[in-house]
């Protein structure tokens, strides 16, 4: 495909066209300052299919009349409201129009296809979205808050001089049930199973040796860190799917910011602030 | 207006022939993921979110679809309708989008739609209100919900043909979202929508969900409660479903505090007492229950439990009337209404029939239509995008439809169902609810395990309880296996929400029917904390005390335990009679969202207003089921 035609700007252009087209061919593009009304015979049909879809029923010569009398009125309205400027300074004239640009920007992105250099490019500019989080090994020894911080700091100090001495760190400590021994974890595991942050905590702990205390969702744990694995970014095609959402879902952003921005830049803008 | 919409889908896919969807590649599939021998972890999840497709929610405001709503549940952070950024503390596991089936979509179309094609007056009215802004699109809803309740909906609204092509098309979008979306093995979007049967108002609602992927649910349309007008019209369509695409379908019922008496009656369809046939129908195609969420919690009444000093939680308000305040609710209704007297009327009926309709799990959910799953007090979005949080919204009158009695903070903060699955997959979490073994939470992610066997001994606490409850015992959900004679014995063990208060105590609820039909219930604290402070005398407990400090909304966890766990007999068990047991945790006094709300915009609340509570978790029941002679 020629490089113009992947230009969002373009299919911006051709899908406004294509629009302008289907509405220019049903009927409803008038030049407000034209002076004749000519209700056509697609446009008698349109209005009468309309009160079918809702009555369920052909309208009767008289209510057909009065669709299209009533279809006049609202354009002989619509365009002295259009050359008396009307539509300026309505909010939801304006709110309407705007909805309806950002629609044509964005509507495609729903159906692109992302080609695997275009995932990949997207994979290598936002690793830090797809890598695999640290693995993480650590024994603990957990030590309760319920009789008081003070109390429980005093005990963990004591625990950890007898654990730093080597004291089997099964027999110490008070029960959770939360495992003493945590093998090859996601730090995201750790956090959901510890509370906000426990892993960062461990993270910066030395390693093969008992340290703390740190503060978890339940009290005070004295920690042993074994091994942090190193962070590695994965591999297109084990992450396919969620890259492919979130380049769609960012590329729909980009284009309506991009499209915006285009016109935009035809414009001067000042802003004086009170 | 479809018509038109149609349109301008047409051009955008004009403008793209050609170009084929790549397939689907680079994640695993459900059956690579591996399933561990037991349930070892509980999975969280929401089955109860409304976005921008549901009728009520968009008129209400929202803004934000299928896509922000399952980016926000697995963590991502999302800007909010009303313009805040959202981000949930910790992902949740599973996520199911339940739009009301019932004019999917619709006032997105009529919001949508040119106005010149909008026939209808009253369409065209409403349209026209959307527009005027929030309060304007709030007063529509109100209107619709209303006319949904007085069956008054205008024409052009429930003419089928035309609905089905909008929801056809609406539904294979959603569905197409949530496909992409599903990540089997760590984050699992289910399919799934709400019926909204509420016959003069009267809370029927199911929340409808499939074990299936997009090309299962493809092959129907959401099933709508203006096409079916009753339950079982519902059942035939889960029916339906399965003969034509071998999938799966279950139905969870919510909101009985608003059927005005109705969604756990004694009777039939047809005012007969219930039949075997009808029982097993309800039971199969309806194994868990939304006990708890926004719009209130269903677990108890005081009128029904005037011994329970905890069973008045989340009631004030709903016990008024139905769902639109249509008609006022009289104390014989509340039978019908609340999930523990469902559980014991279920033994009753099975005691008649041989068939217990009423033999469910219990789960928690949001209700949410915000399109946030947000289920805790400290980020409380609100009902809807209508009331976000802003300064009025805990005083603010709240009402579908009337001007009657509910109020801001009426409504809770939504709960979260726990789900004790083998892996995160859908055939997983949706196999694990139809043997109900799931539990529900008033929003805390307090780990709750409960096991029934005849041999449990404290010495199991110690060692792997996990492999003895499921070796020697039963999970929640499930029926004890055959006794001997001797009382059961149960493993309860509660471990709080890391982030969350401490516990305060763990208590069996049991319930069983006696030989002369007449229904019964106790409570037993089974474990609490700090117990060389707190004594239990003449069958109460010394309360836990009370660390809410209302000026900030903060609490401390100075009282309560970590984690409760013990070995409970039954003390009065008599082999002849049906029983459930199930567990409720107790977690300390914890400011409410009407609290945070009061410091984060300096506001005084009138002291009617509830501003702190004790948070929860309901497990589902374990029956015991005598040996027939």
């Amino acid at each position: 495909m020629a490089r113009w035609l992947r230009e969002p700007l373009v299919h911006f252009l051709i899908t406004g066209a294509a629009i302008f087209a289907i509405y220019a061919w049903r009927g409803d593009m008038v030049d407000a300052s034209d002076r004749r009304i000519v209700v056509g015979e697609a446009q008698v049909q349109r209005l009468a299919n309309i009160w079918s879809q809702t009555w369920q029923r052909a309208p009767s010569a008289d209510e057909l009349d009065g669709l299209i009398r009533d279809y006049i009125k609202e354009e002989v309205y619509y365009r002295e409201a259009i050359r008396l400027g009307l539509d300026q300074d309505d909010a939801i004239v304006r709110k309407r129009l705007r909805a309806k640009m950002e629609f044509l920007a964005t509507s495609e992105a729903e159906t692109m296809v992302a080609s695997d250099i275009v995932l990949q490019a997207w994979l290598d500019k936002n690793p830090a979205l797809y890598n695999a989080n640290p693995l993480i090994s650590f024994q603990s020894v957990y030590v309760s808050t319920t009789r008081g911080e003070v109390l429980a700091l005093v005990k963990a100090n004591a625990l950890l001089a007898r654990l730093q001495d080597g004291a089997d760190a099964e027999k110490l400590g008070d029960s959770l049930s939360l495992p003493r021994s945590v093998t090859a974890a996601t730090t995201e595991a750790v956090d959901r199973q510890f509370g906000e942050a426990f892993a960062t905590k461990l993270m910066g702990l030395p390693k093969g040796v008992w340290s703390g205390p740190v503060a978890s969702g339940f009290g005070l744990h004295l920690v042993r860190v074994d091994t942090v694995s190193a962070v590695s970014t994965p591999k297109l095609a084990d992450v396919r799917q969620r890259v492919e959402n979130d380049w769609r879902s960012a590329t729909r952003i980009a284009r309506e910011n991009q499209a915006y921005q285009t016109l935009l830049d035809g414009y001067d803008i000042k802003i004086k602030r009170p | 207006m479809a018509k038109t919409i149609a349109a301008l889908i047409g051009v955008s896919a004009l403008a793209l022939s050609g170009c084929d969807r790549v397939a689907d590649i680079g994640r695993k599939t459900e059956t690579q993921v591996i399933e561990t021998k037991f349930p070892e972890r509980v999975y969280w999840g929401d089955t109860h979110l409304h976005t921008s497709n549901s009728v009520d929610a968009f008129g209400f405001g929202v803004r934000l679809g299928s896509e922000e709503a399952l980016r926000f549940a697995r963590g991502e952070e999302v800007t909010a309708t009303t313009g805040m950024k959202a981000k949930l503390s910790q992902p949740l596991d599973f996520l199911v989008i339940a739009d009301h089936s019932d004019g999917l979509g619709v006032t997105k179309a009529i919001y949508d739609a040119p106005r010149l094609f909008i026939r209808d007056p009253l369409l065209r009215r409403w349209h026209d209100m959307m527009h005027e802004g929030p309060e304007g699109s709030q007063r529509v809803t109100a209107e619709l919900i209303d006319m949904v309740g007085r069956n008054a909906l205008p024409p052009a609204l429930v003419n089928p043909e035309q609905q089905k092509k909008t929801t056809r098309t609406i539904w294979t979008a959603h569905t197409d979202v949530v496909e992409r979306y599903n990540e089997p093995g760590k984050f699992t979007a289910f399919m799934g929508f709400e019926y909204t049967l509420m016959p003069g108002g009267d809370n029927l609602h199911r929340v409808v969900m499939f074990r299936d992927g997009k090309k299962e649910a493809d092959k129907v349309l959401p099933y709508s409660s203006l096409t079916g007008t009753s339950a079982a019209m519902l059942w035939d369509y889960m029916d339906n479903y399965e003969k034509v695409t071998g999938g799966k379908a279950l139905a969870i019922p919510h909101n009985s505090n608003v059927s005005n008496g109705l969604m756990f009656e004694l009777t039939g369809p047809d005012g007969a007492p219930m039949t075997a046939d009808y029982a097993r129908r309800r039971a199969v195609r309806e194994p868990v229950v939304e006990v708890t969420q926004i719009k209130g919690d269903s677990e108890s009444h005081p009128f029904l439990s005037p011994n329970d000093e905890f069973a008045g939680y989340g009631d004030a308000g709903w016990e008024l009337g139905n769902l639109t305040m249509q008609a006022n609710k009289t104390t014989a209704m509340f039978a019908g209404e609340y999930v523990r007297e469902a559980l014991k009327r279920g033994l009753a009926i099975e005691a008649r029939t041989g068939v217990n309709p009423y033999k469910f799990g219990m789960i928690g959910a949001t209700d949410s239509h915000t399109a946030l799953a947000t289920g805790d007090e400290n980020n409380f979005f609100g009902k809807h995008s209508g009331v976000e949080p802003n300064a009025r919204r805990a005083t603010q009158p709240q009402n579908l439809g009337s001007n009657q009695g509910r109020f801001g903070w009426h409504y809770l903060a939504g709960g979260y169902a726990g789900v004790w699955a083998k892996a995160n997959t859908r055939a997983a979490i949706f196999d694990a609810m139809m043997r109900r073994e799931v539990y529900a939470t008033t929003g805390p992610r307090i780990q709750v395990r409960f096991f029934g066997g005849w041999d449990f001994t404290a010495d199991d606490l110690k060692t792997n309880m996990v492999k003895a409850g499921y070796t020697r015992g039963v999970p929640m959900g499930a029926d004890l296996k055959p006794g001997t004679g001797k009382a059961p014995s149960f493993i309860v063990s509660a471990l709080k929400d890391p982030m969350g208060g401490n516990l305060d105590r763990a208590q069996v609820v049991k319930g069983w029917v006696d030989a002369g039909g007449k229904l019964h219930e106790k409570i037993f604290d089974v474990i609490w904390s700090e117990p060389a402070r707190r004594i239990l005398t003449g069958g109460k407990l010394t309360p836990v005390g009370d660390t809410v400090n209302l000026a900030n909304a903060t609490y401390t966890n100075s009282i309560g335990a970590a984690e409760l766990a013990t070995v409970w007999i039954d003390p009065e068990f008599d082999a002849r009679v049906k029983a459930f047991y199930y567990v409720r945790v107790m977690e300390i006094p914890t400011p409410s969202w009407p609290a945070y709300d009061a410091v984060r915009f300096k506001v005084k609340m009138p002291p009617s207003v509830t501003m702190k509570a004790q948070e929860r978790a309901y497990t589902s029941p374990i029956w015991y089921v005598p040996k027939s002679k």
